[in-house]
């Protein structure tokens, strides 16, 4: 689908990912009045009402909205996380049927797959077993949307495509300790421990566990290629192809930021999931998406941002 | 949890199942003016008004309401199939969740104290090793033909263990086999073989033709020893895991075909057409979870099925 003279409806736009996906569009060409970024003051998404309003003379919806948070999060608020996520997916896939949308783009998420899934993750396993623990009602309500989107496919020949993203990081990410994912959270926490002059920082865990991060300029623009030129049921994992330890990622985030200070893990603190790290081959094979993004510039970016917009 | 005395909610009380759980917990001193009983003219409970407004001052929800049929109707109908039972079933708990009781003090305390949602064994997934153990449910993906029904039950298994964690809300999952008896929709099995026997002896037909081979087996569970399951959940099972609610008995259906037969009284050949297709090759549910709250089912299968035939001549001939 050429996206350039399509009204676009993108929830979440306002987002981490949403703003990078909005300025993917924009670089192609797409109209920035022609993307309707349905805002939450206004939509409640778990409402079918809402649902039903955003899509109207939409061609494509792009649905990024979502309830996150890292692992502390996801520990403290499991029922909030299935409920708010499955809800709005399924009364928005519900409603651009009805409206007859002709593209839709659902985001899932590398918690959808089984705690221990061989790596590389292959699409092909992640009905294999029960997520990991603390991230599973998560991963489990997104994962309902890949069977909604399919089924759809099926009974009424609906174009949804499903994507299955890994661990994003990335200018304009969230900060706050008591949602953050690891990678803002250990660059909060070192900066101020250097600001500081704190000896030591403390890391959740025991720092072995492994996981694979994609860029989120690079995630968007996968995500605009899967709208472009992805037609297929199958879900396709986005991401970048390297692992590291949490362990090593503590001491390059250190590296780059100037700490000195010593590293000392709270092991009575959760690791999730023991190892993450995708096999990318489909997105490539499909729709010609490779991240380009090196890591460590990557996470330069990152604390740049941070730096110059924590107030 | 005594349930004389609670307010019961039962959605799909006018269905196959609903007024069998109906009659049993009538039968343990359930009084009517305690039962609520929406039908779907009544209140479409896919909507939040609607599951929000048939909440008001229940105790107990025994969650049945489902959309569901024959194979035909899961290979014609996965999409709304999908989207029906899965926002009626979390739309409902949610309700549940947030139902207060208004104290004389001001202080809301949680309304509903037990919400039970009925699974199916259709979750398990196609190459689950048998019999079923509950443990073995999260381990691959159901057969496709049921995938979309199956996984859209199996959320409300997740969001009852969520919201258990989050909330301290008491919502169990029950795992249901193939059950029959009277008031079944003839889509199924047991009761088109049922009505197929009847028609075919009537008008003296000399054979039967049943899809298949004749080979695979099934739980199959009679519809009263469901329902008691169904309430002695209700009043004795608070676990987080799903449990299988089922006879632990396979029969194959060439053994069933020939049972019916005899029972009907038809005395033609029973043909096997091998050219159509079987299903799953085998059904059988590992059913020592359930003793936990003390359910053994009684009905032997011959028995059962007197009962059914009964029932047809009555109401379907």
């Amino acid at each position: 689908m050429d996206l350039k003279d399509k009204k676009i409806v993108v929830t979440g736009g306002a987002g981490f990912l949403g703003k990078h996906v909005i300025e993917a569009l924009v670089a192609r060409g797409v109209l920035r009045d022609r993307v309707f970024v349905p805002r939450v003051e206004e939509y409640d998404l778990r409402t079918r009402e809402a649902c039903e309003k955003i899509v109207q003379g939409a061609d494509a919806v792009i649905h990024l909205a979502a309830k996150v948070g890292g692992i502390g999060f996801n520990r403290e608020h499991p029922g909030e996380l299935f409920y708010d996520n499955i809800v709005m997916g399924v009364e928005l896939i519900e409603a651009a049927r009805k409206a007859g949308v002709k593209k839709f783009v659902g985001i899932g998420t590398v918690c959808l797959y089984p705690k221990f899934t061989p790596t590389p993750f292959k699409e092909d396993d992640i009905w294999n077993g029960y997520p990991e623990e603390t991230n599973a009602p998560y991963g489990l309500a997104k994962k309902a949307l890949l069977v909604q989107l399919q089924a759809y496919r099926d009974e009424y020949q609906f174009p949804g495509v499903y994507l299955i993203p890994v661990n994003l990081y990335g200018p304009g990410d969230n900060f706050d300790p008591s949602s953050s994912h690891v990678i803002p959270a250990l660059i909060k926490k070192i900066w101020e421990a250097k600001q500081e002059r704190r000896p030591f920082v403390e890391v959740w865990g025991t720092g072995k566990a492994t996981r694979e991060f994609l860029y989120v300029e690079d995630a968007a623009e996968g995500i605009v290629l899967a709208a472009e030129r992805y037609e297929k049921p199958d879900p396709v994992n986005l991401g970048s192809g390297m692992e590291i330890a949490i362990r090593d990622l503590v001491l390059l985030i250190a590296r780059i930021i100037g700490y000195e200070g010593e590293v000392r893990w709270d092991a009575t603190k959760p690791d999730g999931q023991p190892r993450r790290m995708l096999d990318t081959s489909r997105a490539t094979r499909e729709f010609g998406f490779t991240a380009k993004t090196d890591f460590e510039e990557g996470l330069k970016k990152t604390i740049e941002w941070y730096t110059k917009n924590k107030s | 949890m005594n349930l004389c005395g609670k307010k019961i909610l039962v959605t799909g009380a006018q269905g196959f199942v609903g007024t069998a759980v109906v009659a049993s917990l009538k039968s343990r001193g359930v009084l009517d003016e305690n039962l609520l009983l929406p039908s779907f003219g009544e209140y479409d409970l896919r909507t939040r008004e609607a599951c929000e407004e048939v909440m008001a001052g229940v105790d107990v929800v025994i969650h049945l309401a489902g959309v569901t049929g024959g194979v035909t109707f899961h290979r014609a109908h996965p999409g709304s199939i999908f989207y029906d039972n899965l926002i009626i079933g979390v739309r409902l708990m949610e309700a549940a969740r947030k139902a207060r009781l208004a104290e004389a003090d001001g202080e809301a305390q949680a309304g509903v104290k037990k919400f039970l949602t009925a699974g199916s064994m259709a979750e398990y997934p196609a190459t689950a090793p048998l019999p079923y153990k509950e443990e073995t449910l999260w381990d691959g993906y159901p057969d496709l033909v049921h995938a979309p029904y199956a996984v859209a039950k199996t959320m409300l298994l997740a969001q009852a263990q969520a919201y258990r964690v989050q909330y301290g809300f008491n919502a169990i999952h029950l795992l249901l086999t193939s059950m029959y008896g009277p008031g079944e929709k003839d889509d199924f099995v047991i009761p088109s073989l049922i009505r197929r026997m009847v028609d075919a002896k009537r008008r003296g037909e000399s054979f039967v033709e049943v899809w298949g081979t004749g080979k695979p087996t099934r739980d199959f569970l009679y519809v009263e020893d469901a329902a008691e399951a169904i309430v002695g959940a209700a009043e004795r099972y608070d676990s987080p895991e799903p449990v299988n609610i089922g006879s632990g008995i396979e029969t194959p259906i060439h053994a069933l075909a020939t049972t019916i037969a005899r029972l009907v009284g038809f005395s033609g050949e029973v043909r096997f057409d091998p050219t159509k297709p079987d299903g799953a090759p085998r059904r059988a549910a590992d059913t020592s979870r359930a003793r936990v709250f003390g359910f053994s089912p009684r009905t032997d299968l011959e028995s059962g099925l007197r009962m059914t035939i009964a029932w047809h001549l009555q109401n379907r001939s």
